[in-house]
Formats: C-alpha cells, structure tokens, sequence
C-alpha cells in the first residue's frame, strides 16, 4: 500500500499548485523508506499544506497555525521510535519560528518539509516571512520591503542536522526528499513552490525564475548542512537516535516519592501552646524563609501543625523578605497573621516592609537588631548585637540563630527539648551549619527585654 | 505521616501518584517549583520533562504526548495561562487529557509575580475560543492541591478533556503540615482502549455524552488527529449534521458529568440566615471565621468549593436553602459572586473582595456577616 493515498487530480489543491507535486514525491519517497505506515506519524498545521494529512495513510496530527514541530517534538520524544515528519508552510515557520529555532536546538529528531511559496495562500494571497523583497501580495501592493527569512540558515544557526533547499521543479527533488528522511537527528528541507492562486501570477513566477530567484536572494538550492547526529550532550544523544528510551506508559505503576523521613512523639521540653504567631523580617540574602523553614520541619516533627507563608520581591538577592510562622496543636487553616507572640527584625528593609510596631500587644516579644531605629511600642523588645552572632556562625545563620532564642525566650520550648529535636530532624548538607545556629540562639546572652 | 510541604511540592506528589509521565513547561513564578520538581523525580527515566521555549509549546507538546498515551502536565501563572490558550482549544477539540496547574498571581499583565491573587477563576473556563466547557478545580491549601491534582488526572482521562487545576502564590509557596496518606482520592481511571479487533474511528461515540475510545498515535491502529472539526474518523468534514453532532458532544460528555464532578465540602446549620460561600485562599479564613461566629451563638453555614467548572449548582442550591443572605470573600474583584447570584437568583449575594496581594482576615468576614445581620455583639471587636 501507498502512503500517499490520493492521486494529484484527487487533491483539493488549485490546479498547478505544487503542493500535489511535493506530496506525490513524498509519498515515494516513503513508500521507498518501506516503513509499515503504523511507524510513521505526519504531523501538519495551518495553511494549504496542512490540509494533507487525509491523503497520508500513516498516523496524522493536525494541529494548529506554525505549532506542528511542538506536537511533533512530543510525538518523538514519547515514541523514539517512530518516523515523525512535519509538514509546514512559510507562514507556520514564520508563527512558530520559535519552535523550530528551539526543536532544532534541542536536537529532536523529526524531519521537517518546509512547503514554501511566498505567501498565505489559504487566507488570500497575503506576504508572508519568506516573500522576497518586492514581492507583491494582498499585504505588500507596492512590493515586499523587508528582508526575505532564509529559513534554512535559521535552523543551520540553530543546530539542525541536516539542512537542503530545492525547489518542487528540480530534478533531484527525490533524492533530497530521501536524503532527508534518511538523515539523523533534526532535519528540514526547504522546498520553493509556486502558489498559481496568488503569488505565481501577481510576480510572474515560473520554474526557471526560481532558480534566478534563488541566486539572486543568495539562498542557495543543495544540501547546505549535512553533520553526524550530536553525541555531545547527555540529552542530545538520546533525543538525536531515531530509536530511544520510550516514555513510560500509562498504566505503569506511578513510584511515589519516598516519605520516609523520621517521626517523633512529642518531647518533654516541648511546652507549646495551642497557637502561636511569629513573624520574621530580614533582607534578601539573610536565610530568613530558610531559617522559618528549619524550625518549622523540627516543629512538625515534634507533632506540631506549621504553616509557614513567605513574602519577599522577585529579585531574591535583593529587598526585603519576609516569613511568617504560624505553629499549633491544631490544623491551621487561616495561614495569614493576626496577632505575632514573636517578632524578629533583622534589617532595616524587614523593619520597613513589616510595619508598624506600634500596634503591637504588650505581651509579644520583638527581638530586634540594635543598630535599627524603631518607634516606641507597647510591646516586650529585646535589641540583639549582631556583631558577636555573626562572628560564631556567619551571616547566612543569623536568621536561625535568632529565631531558636526567641523560641527559648518565649518558653515554647527548652532549650535541650530544642536540641534534641533539631539533631534528630535535620538532614542534608546545611544540617551541621544549622545545628551550630540553633546552638548559638540557644546560648546567646540576652539582656531583659525592655519597654522601649 | 506528617510534612511540611508547599503547595507546589503538593500538586507534583498528586501528578506522581497519579502516573504523571509527561511535563512540558516554561518557567514562571510562582510555578516554576513544580517544573524544577518534575524534572528531578523523572530524572531516572519514569517520565519526561523537557523546558520549552514558550507555554505555546509546552501545551503543544502536552497535547501531542497525550495524543501517544501519556499522561501529561504543565504548570504556569497567569501570563502562562494565556499562551497555553490556543493549545487548550486544541486538547478540547481533539480531546486530549492534559493536566494544567495554573498558580495564580496578582494580574492583569505582569501583575505581581511574588504577590498573591485569584482572578484566573473566570479566565480558566473561559480560556480559549469556542465557548465549549472544561473542568476546573480550586485548591484552599497543600492538602487540595495534592487530592485535587490527582483527581485532575482521573477526571481528564475519564472524559479526555484538559482539566485546570488552580493554585494561588500564598497556596503554591506557603508551607504546611500535611498528611497525603489519609487523603480520601478519586478512584483510578483510564482512557477506554479501542477494541483491537476492527478498523480505529477515533471520534466515533454512541451516546452523545460518550467519551470515544483510545488508541494511541504510533500503536498499531493507525489514528487521525485533528484540530479541525471532523468526523469519526477524525478527517475534515463540512457535513453540518456531523459538525452539530462533534460539537454537541463536547459540550454533553461534561455536562452530563456536572453532578459527578460536584466537589464541595459543606458545614450546615439548618438554621443559617448567612451562607459564606469560599474556594481557593480565603477558605482557611472562612473556616476559622465559621467557628468564631458559632462560638458567639452566630447561625452560619459555609460551603467551601473545590469544583469551580462546571458551576457545583446542585450543592449551591441545596446550601443556601433557607438563607438570606451569600457572602463571597473572593481575591479578586468579585467575580464568582456572579456566577453564585446566576445559580441564586432572588438571594442577596455579598460579594467579599481584597485584591492587593494581601489575605482576606477571619475578622473581615466575621464583620461582613454581621453586618448583613444588622449587627451581632460576636468577637467581631477581637484582632485579625
């Protein structure tokens, strides 16, 4: 059996058109691959050419405008195996130039036709990326005035494989439509046709003209681009092979990730109560969610409910950044503050992005940088002299250090109760760091807190 | 067992769980954890990630896989949202179960990348041309977004449809305490596989609510796909009563699925004049301003909505019934209340808003309902 399935006559193209010509060369050019047609996918978009895929007797995907090389890219990558060739216009590569700039890149290994005449057929004759300088169409009456796309350099640049131009007219367009399917990883063939609705009679465009046309725009025709499949990178070698691991399937069973981690009963020396607020302010850079983040894993492995939300801009390295703590015996379900027990001001930005300490209550505790200046408050402040704490466990651990103290302070826990914990919780490669942080809270002098 | 997880460490245990084996995505805050997530639990070969050049891809190819069997997710915000757009009409139109995580961010535009909101609730169903309806669920916590991303995933396969999973910034990067073994799921579904025996029809389907059956693309029956509308044997087709008919069943197999895919949890008291009516962030505010006012001898009801699309008409109706007044706390400017007051017509909706970047406080909604009251001598005097 063909893989193209309908004869030039049969195809709804206008009469001259070279699309039939193209497809009947490709369905050759196929049947001489001799795949079984259930190991090919075509995959096709918008404009004229897309409409092929009811003549292809193999798999076919038709999708939308310049996004065919996105579903074929899937296509390949989950079936390694298959032969996925694409179908495109000159308007899909100049829609979705960016997928094949990026496929290209990535080194996927589909075999992309470029059907290319100047112009948007399907929607009335209008310019498209490739129309040449002086081109006219329905959007260019007085002629095209910008540079014609070479689309072939585009994907040479991009790191395509195998890159050749012809024109639907040559000779030899067989054996580059061979050559193509043939070749290893991403490869494309720009193929120059004539569109006899539109751009053929408006230009006075003919076979021989394209030849002229192709010397003089520099866009030669031949095989422009012909290197071995890329072996170099870890993906690219897997991806460039036209056989390859396959996606897992559905139906395998899913492998959860592991949660196996520790679990502790509640502790002696673990005296929380039903609900606490705390809020810690500090600059980009100072650990403040990693410090958060640190006791709330002890605190929920001692059985405790946490919820910990994060306020910081996006430039991470920069500005303030804030975390608020909330930790309690039962499910926390509004994770907003209401009323901090503890307040942590590191810096003058989390002073300032924190707000007003004015209003808060008589019986929360804020322990605060003593190089800041901040407004009188009914509540309990602690100033801290970062110098010392800095000097024991570095800047990047100032946040945590503090945040154990006020724990202590506050008397939601003892001081070996928090030790314990933090020794039996904490994991990976900030552990050490952090148990030296949490010691040096743990032990740090405090001056009673003061009215200010 | 208890964790302490993000939201979006969430939505990724609830793909995995569900035998996710396929991410397409692009980089955004605050989603791009679960890309970053995705890439390192398939790092030994159980699915396939790949960061693509735009969300216009990462659809695409979400589609395509799904098309081959995969079961695929991508993750974006709001600007994401909108490229995916054409794409979602594609998965819709050749029925593609694709799982889209949408963490929502303060918009229009670039917005607030690092700053909370929920204005995509409209947005979501209404994300792509043609008007043809798609589920879509709303997460209140990390809890949600696991049970919901999981469900996502049984509930595209079952009606092969994309369904959109919401997520907020306070919800996608705020940590909590969750336990993921006690949580009640969906049972497993699968694409009903096309009997091997005879020739593939892709779209073809007895009842117009029928999910057609599923080979893949690359198996051995060969398959069409396409974006155009068609026939059963997914070719072109200008034939008005196949395009009714193609039409018409992608609108009856959701519809038909509305009741099934209801998912509320409601806490009545029969003799509630104010139903507060919650989905996404404000919910855990809710729930803690439901207790507060009961305690003050307040009657109140709280309907909370994970299930946003289709409109869970049923559960709305029977929870407001007998009560005068709805209230909506919403982040956003108000814009589920209108559809809550389409389900209620003659019911005082009160639509609730807060819309820069900050929380929805229990005592806001605590002085909200007693106001509607005219009043009530509750806690309303406490902070926050």
């Amino acid at each position: 059996m063909s893989m193209v399935t309908a004869t030039r006559q049969e195809m709804m193209y206008c009469p001259g058109c070279s699309h039939a010509a193209v497809l009947e060369q490709l369905g050759a050019g196929l049947d001489r691959l001799g795949l079984p047609p259930e190991q090919v996918c075509l995959v096709s978009d918008i404009g004229c050419i897309g409409t092929a895929d009811r003549y292809f007797a193999c798999h076919t995907f038709h999708g939308l405008h310049g996004r065919s090389v996105t579903y074929a890219e899937a296509i390949k990558r989950c079936r390694p195996d298959l032969l996925v060739l694409v179908l495109i216009g000159d308007g899909g590569c100049g829609i979705g130039t960016a997928h094949l700039v990026h496929t290209a890149r990535r080194g996927v290994g589909v075999k992309v036709f470029v059907c290319n005449n100047f112009n948007f057929g399907m929607t009335g004759g209008q310019h498209s990326p490739t129309t040449p300088a002086g081109g006219v169409t329905a959007t260019t009456p007085t002629g095209a005035g910008d540079r014609p796309l070479d689309v072939c350099q585009l994907v040479i640049a991009s790191g395509g494989a195998f890159v050749a131009r012809c024109s639907a007219f040559d000779r030899n367009l067989p054996e580059m439509i061979d050559a193509t399917l043939r070749a290893p990883g991403f490869a494309l063939l720009d193929i120059w046709e004539l569109c006899t609705a539109y751009y053929m009679p408006t230009n006075k465009l003919n076979p021989p003209k394209l030849v002229e046309m192709s010397r003089e725009l520099g866009m030669p025709f031949g095989i422009l681009k012909n290197e071995p499949a890329r072996t170099d990178g870890r993906t690219a070698a897997a991806l460039d092979a036209d056989t390859g691991p396959a996606v897992a399937r559905p139906g395998s069973p899913p492998t959860p990730l592991s949660t196996d981690r520790p679990r502790f009963d509640v502790r002696s020396g673990l005296r929380w109560p039903q609900r606490v607020e705390i809020a810690l302010a500090g600059s980009a850079g100072e650990r403040i969610r990693s410090a958060a983040g640190v006791i709330g894993e002890i605190l929920v492995a001692a059985g405790l409910q946490v919820a910990q939300l994060d306020d910081y801009p996006i430039t991470v390295r920069k500005g303030f950044s804030l975390s608020n703590l909330i930790v309690a015996r039962q499910p926390i379900r509004y994770t907003g503050l209401r009323t901090p027990e503890l307040v942590i001001i590191q810096s003058e930005d989390g002073l300032r992005r924190f707000g007003s300490l004015a209003e808060l209550p008589p019986q929360t505790l804020v322990i605060v940088n003593d190089e800041l200046t901040w407004e009188s408050t009914p509540a309990r402040v602690q100033p801290v002299t970062l110098a010392p704490l800095i000097r024991q466990v570095e800047r990047a651990n100032v946040a945590l250090a503090l945040l154990a103290h006020g724990l202590i302070q506050c008397g939601w826990i003892t001081a070996e109760a928090l030790r314990n914990l933090a020794d039996a919780t904490l994991k990976g490669r900030f552990r050490e760091a952090n148990l030296r942080a949490i010691e040096a809270g743990v032990t740090l002098e405090s001056s009673p807190a003061a009215r200010s | 067992m208890a964790e302490f997880i993000t939201g979006n460490q969430a939505v990724v245990r609830g793909a995995l769980r569900a035998g996710c084996n396929y991410i397409a995505g692009y980089p955004i805050t605050p989603a791009s954890s679960i890309l970053n997530d995705m890439i390192r639990a398939f790092a030994d070969g159980r699915g396939i990630a790949v960061q693509v050049e735009d969300e216009i891809a990462a659809m695409g190819q979400c589609v395509a896989a799904a098309m081959c069997g995969a079961r695929p997710m991508t993750a974006t915000s709001g600007p994401g949202l909108s490229l995916l757009s054409e794409n979602i009409g594609f998965a819709q139109m050749v029925e593609a179960p694709v799982v889209i995580v949408d963490c929502q961010r303060m918009g229009p535009a670039t917005g607030g990348a690092t700053t909370t909101g929920e204005g995509d609730v409209l947005f979501a169903r209404h994300v792509t041309a043609g008007g043809y309806p798609l589920p879509v669920l709303a997460a209140t916590d990390a809890v949600s977004a696991y049970r919901l991303t999981y469900n996502a995933f049984q509930i595209a396969e079952e009606l092969r449809t994309p369904v959109i999973v919401l997520l907020s910034k306070d919800i996608s990067s705020t940590r909590q305490t969750v336990d993921l073994e006690n949580v009640r799921l969906l049972p497993a579904r699968q694409r009903r596989p096309a009997p091997p025996d005879r020739p593939f029809r892709p779209y073809e389907v007895g009842e117009l609510a029928e999910v057609p059956a599923f080979a893949p693309v690359g198996g051995p029956q060969r398959v069409r796909v396409t974006g155009s509308i068609h026939d059963a044997c997914g070719l072109l087709t200008t034939d008005r009563r196949e395009i009714a008919r193609k039409l018409a069943h992608l609108n009856a197999k959701i519809a038909a699925a509305a009741e099934r895919l209801e998912d509320v949890d409601l806490d009545l008291d029969p003799h509630a004049q104010v139903l507060v009516v919650s989905y996404g962030l404000p919910d855990g505010a809710v729930r803690d301003a439901v207790d507060e006012l009961r305690a003050a001898g307040i009657r109140v009801s709280r309907l909370t909505l994970y299930s946003l699309w289709p409109v869970p008409q049923r559960a709305i109706r029977a929870a407001a019934e007998g009560v005068r007044h709805v209230l909506v706390p919403e982040l956003n400017i108000g814009l589920y209340a209108d559809v809550v007051r389409q389900v209620l017509p003659g019911v005082h909706i009160e639509s609730l808003t807060r819309y820069d970047g900050g929380l929805i406080a229990p005592r806001t909604i605590r002085e909200r309902v007693c106001n509607l009251l005219n009043g009530c001598n509750g806690p309303g005097g406490q902070a926050a």
